[in-house]
């Protein structure tokens, strides 16, 4: 039986699709694109830093000061023939500060995609793309150490989510197909989005490294009101599968991870002033380590071989078995209501993920601990490996990915220990309350995040960890507030983080750290701005960091984490707007570090004591 | 039959999709919260970090032990935390070492049972033994030994030739050549603790002034009891199968040579004959370690058939100078020899 009247395909033209990330976005008015268009990226950056503390005071190894920098020119060069037809390449030539005469000169392709709509209906995408699907399926999450980031600190931020094509919507970039398209209803339904893509993470090294690649999609549907409370139902269905293809190169095992998800959002009463939805997501993760093995078919039968004598032959083929297989499942579930004559939405919701959730595009970090720093990575005579700082967090690309990993990314409890993968961190239950007041006209816009977690399974011990997350926010438009006719924007961000357990004396923990955010841009003269900012961290505490194998298996630990460390991050410079998206800026920047932390026995601490200070011209051009 | 329906029935039909989606998401809410939460993840952090504390000490389950009988003796103990611990037991007049190992929490019957059994030779006796707790190889002071008697000896498999004890039927032969060995203390000993019971047999050449110069300083020949069979009873003729085993004793004395033959009975006539029957060297050896050694040789390494073995007539023990090593003049040579068996399936396990 049908329910509804035919549905009516939606008509597509590029002007209804997502905008690329790139370097410039094109159009919105389909036809004002046709064409051919080159636009692009051009940025300059030259920075000294320098050491200092005492530590630099008793440090003959360590330079005093590192200098480096860049210039990069990415060209874009947009076709549009028709309305539905678009390519887009990016060459970039970057030379580093110092190459010359062709020393040091990268040219590379840094981007390719083409996009269109078939038959006004399909919607495709092949080439460099980004996608997001939700926070437990296909998602990336913000990076670590940040708030609200003081518009001080926002060039360098911006040139690595430049770099690491971070979007700003928790997208993460792939290299694929994406097909999509929707449906309209003029009864009962109100649309029904279909989107699907399959991507390649990684290449084979035609030896033990087997392809690896990642597909899924969504299907999301909603209805017209329905009751005269304006009850309305907005459901979706996700599928994120990862795989490595095992009929690539001579690897016999590789990864195996579904998730599966379903999220919706019930609106119970929606009137002009007051909205209250059920919101949640619901589903379940499998991973496995498949392994290639060579099975015999059949009987075997006996032939004449060329010698004239017999020959056993044994018919056989390649089946995929499961070394071992882990799967647990997740939900989030809560009532939302906003009150639209002021912006304000509160936000109560009940999380319990498993902790054998395993979900790896949804849980693969930004900023990957493991890497050695970038700049400054060894310090002192004794060459100790530096723990990352907000100054390492703000500017080191080194630090920073987007790939997919195939195991839990080692994280930093001092910046992030209750929720290191985001709303996907496996192993927490526990109740979660948000606030948000942003008002489309207002000169505040203000959000609060608190959690009360716990685990559900036991690190080392049958005793679990408790944890508080309290996030909040502020961003002022002073300018609005006192009416002034220039920009004048403040900005403040706060995190704090407390997690405790008991236990015998070995297996408590007692870890809180406090991320303190303050900023402001003032216009002091025509598109000339001052800046400045501060960033506050302190962490206190023990801790056990685990270490990871089969993908999300505690291994060990490899000692206690002890810390007792406080950093700060001073930033002031000038920064001049030739126009939107054209400015130079230029910055000084301090930071001073300490740690009294009593390492634990046999455990040798990091580097303590010093400061770095950092001078910095950045020019930017999107043209 | 398919229709078109109006406007307000699809809007009941959302309506009643509105509420099944609601109580499925309370579903899905309930089935969502059932995860393994049993165990823990990684290992329990009392074992990688927390100092260790004994939670009972060392104890035996019973006073006595009767292994001749079949009896075992389970130990108990518990601690803190996995640890790796070492139940040392030391027999008393044998001064045999028996060591339980283990890395655990708990010590019981499943990880720590003693059969009567010995890690370093000699072999227990019925005798008093005494068993320490070691943890990380330090003995533990805040668990006292613990004393148990053991009333009878484990006994082992195989067929014994000889334990060169008093009791003992087999027939001994000090062979040719005796003019060479010292008199006063070759044969059955207990200078020191034997390897079995309480005597072994001890070859020592002449010492002093005049030294025995020659290479073969002499040997001893094992029979079978007069009023017994013709032959050595053995557990099985199969020479993959049958080991000869002896344990040696080593007084560090250097240029010594350890030779023990195993003779057949090539003729048939229930004796042996020296120059007629067949033997082969089992054991020829430089002795020139220090304490009791148990040598295990499978008859696979020699070429007697399956008959010959049927036929063992002969064990004979030779004391060799190295001849080539010794100063001038040669100093004496000696070493001791104890619980000569056969087993099948396998050497001798202690």
């Amino acid at each position: 039986m049908r329910l509804f009247s035919l549905p009516r395909l939606l008509a597509l033209t590029l002007a209804l699709l997502p905008v690329a990330a790139s370097a410039q976005a094109p159009s919105d008015d389909p036809d004002e694109g046709i064409g051919l268009r080159f636009n692009g990226m051009g940025r300059t950056l030259l920075q000294q830093t320098n050491l200092g503390g005492n530590l630099a005071d008793e440090d003959t190894v360590t330079p005093e000061s590192q200098t480096d920098g860049e210039f990069v020119l990415d060209l874009a060069l947009n076709a549009q023939p028709n309305s539905n037809t678009e390519v887009q390449g990016v060459i970039r030539f970057r030379n580093e500060f110092g190459g010359f005469f062709g020393a040091g000169v990268n040219v590379e392709v840094r981007e390719l995609w083409a996009r269109g709509v078939v038959a006004d209906v399909i919607r495709y995408r092949v080439g460099d793309m980004d996608k997001v699907l939700t926070p437990y399926t296909l998602y990336l999450e913000e990076e670590d150490g940040v708030v609200l980031e003081p518009e001080v600190f926002r060039p360098q931020k911006d040139v690595l989510y430049y770099e690491e094509f971070y979007t700003g919507r928790n997208t993460r970039r792939l290299q694929g197909a994406n097909l999509g398209f929707g449906l309209e209803f003029e009864q009962g339904l109100e649309a029904l989005d279909v989107d699907a893509f399959v991507a390649r993470l990684r290449g084979t090294n035609f030896s033990d490294t087997p392809t690896r690649l990642i597909s899924g999609g969504r299907a999301s549907m909603s209805t017209v009101p329905l009751t005269s409370y304006g009850s309305q139902v907005n459901l979706g269905a996700n599928v994120v599968y990862t795989w490595d293809d095992l009929n690539s190169g001579n690897a016999n095992e590789g990864l195996r991870n579904w998730v599966l998800s379903t999220d919706f959002d019930i609106a119970v009463l929606d009137n002009p002033s007051f909205n209250l939805s059920v919101i949640g997501e619901g589903g379940l993760s499998t991973v496995s380590l498949s392994e290639r093995v060579r099975e015999a078919t059949g009987l075997p039968t006996t032939v004449t071989g060329p010698d004239g004598g017999s020959v056993v032959i044994q018919d056989s083929a390649f089946v995929v078995n499961s070394i071992f297989e882990d799967d647990d499942t997740f939900i989030e579930v809560g009532l939302r209501s906003v009150y639209k004559p002021l912006d304000l939405s509160v936000t109560a919701r009940f999380v319990n993920v498993g902790p054998d959730f395993f979900s790896a595009a949804a849980q693969s970090k930004r900023v990957d601990f493991s890497r050695a720093l970038g700049v400054y990575n060894r310090l002192g005579n004794d060459r100790l490996e530096r723990l990352p700082t907000l100054f390492d967090l703000t500017r080191d690309a080194e630090l920073y990915t987007f790939r997919v990993s195939e195991e839990l990314m080692a994280y930093d409890p001092r910046y992030s220990n209750v929720l290191p993968y985001g709303n996907a961190t496996p192993n927490r239950r526990g109740a979660r309350l948000g606030i948000d007041y942003t008002p489309a006209e207002g000169a505040l816009d203000a959000s609060l995040d608190l959690a009360l977690l716990t685990e559900l399974r036991g690190q080392g011990t049958t005793e679990l960890k408790d944890f508080l997350h309290l996030r909040a926010s502020a961003d002022v438009d002073v300018a609005t507030l006192t009416g002034l006719n220039r920009l004048f924007d403040v900005t403040l961000g706060l995190q704090v983080e407390d997690t405790s357990r008991g236990g015998v004396e070995v297996e408590q923990v007692d870890l809180s750290s406090l991320l303190f955010e303050a900023g402001f841009a003032f216009e002091i003269y025509n598109r000339l701005d001052v800046l400045a900012g501060t960033k506050l961290r302190t962490a206190s505490g023990r801790e056990y960091i685990p270490i990871f194998e089969n993908f999300n298996d505690v291994r060990d630990f490899p000692a206690p984490f002890d810390i007792d460390d406080q950093e700060t991050l001073l930033g002031a410079g000038l920064r001049y707007r030739f126009r939107d998206d054209v400015y130079l800026t230029v910055q000084f920047q301090h930071l001073s570090y300490t740690n009294d932390a009593t390492p634990a026995e046999g455990v040798t601490l990091p580097p303590e004591d010093y400061s770095f200070g950092q001078i910095f011209a950045l020019y930017s051009m999107f043209f | 039959m398919s229709r078109t329906v109006s406007f307000e029935g699809a809007r009941r039909a959302m309506k009643t999709w509105m509420g099944a989606s609601l109580v499925l998401a309370c579903v899905l809410t309930l089935a969502a919260c059932d995860h393994a939460t049993d165990g823990i993840d990684g290992p329990f952090l009392v074992d990688r970090f927390g100092e260790f504390t004994l939670v009972e000490p060392l104890s035996a389950v019973q006073g006595e032990v009767d292994f001749a009988g079949g009896q075992t003796l389970a130990f108990e103990a518990a601690f803190n935390k996995q640890s790796n611990w070492v139940i040392e037991i030391t027999g008393q007049e044998s001064g045999a070492v028996k060591r339980i190992e283990g890395f655990s929490r708990e010590i019981d019957d499943l990880v720590a049972t003693w059969n009567g059994s010995t890690s370093v030779l000699p072999f227990f006796r019925a005798e008093p033994v005494e068993a320490k707790l070691l943890i990380d190889g330090a003995v533990l002071d805040e668990s006292p030994p613990v004393t148990v008697e053991v009333t009878s000896a484990r006994v082992y498999p195989g067929e014994e030739v000889t334990g060169f004890e008093e009791d003992d039927p087999a027939t001994l032969v000090l062979g040719n050549f005796e003019f060479e060995f010292d008199l006063t203390a070759t044969g059955p000993s207990s200078e020191i603790p034997a390897a079995e019971g309480e005597s072994f047999y001890l070859l020592r050449s002449t010492g002093g002034p005049t030294v025995a110069d020659p290479f073969f300083i002499g040997l001893t020949s094992i029979f079978p009891a007069a009023d017994g069979p013709d032959y050595f009873s053995v557990p099985t003729t199969i020479p993959e199968d049958l080991f000869f085993n002896a344990a040696l004793y080593s007084f560090g004395t250097p240029n010594t040579i350890a030779v023990v033959q195993v003779g057949v009975d090539s003729n048939g006539n229930g004796v042996y004959n020296d120059g007629i029957d067949a033997v082969v060297s089992v054991i020829d050896q430089p002795v020139d370690w220090q304490g009791w050694q148990l040598f295990s040789i499978p008859f696979s390494d020699t070429n007697f058939t399956q008959e010959q073995l049927e036929t063992i007539v002969a064990v004979r023990v030779l004391l060799i100078s190295d001849n080539n090593g010794q100063p001038n003049p040669p100093l004496p040579v000696d070493y001791g020899i104890d619980f000569i068996t056969f087993t099948a399936g396998g050497p001798l396990e202690l």
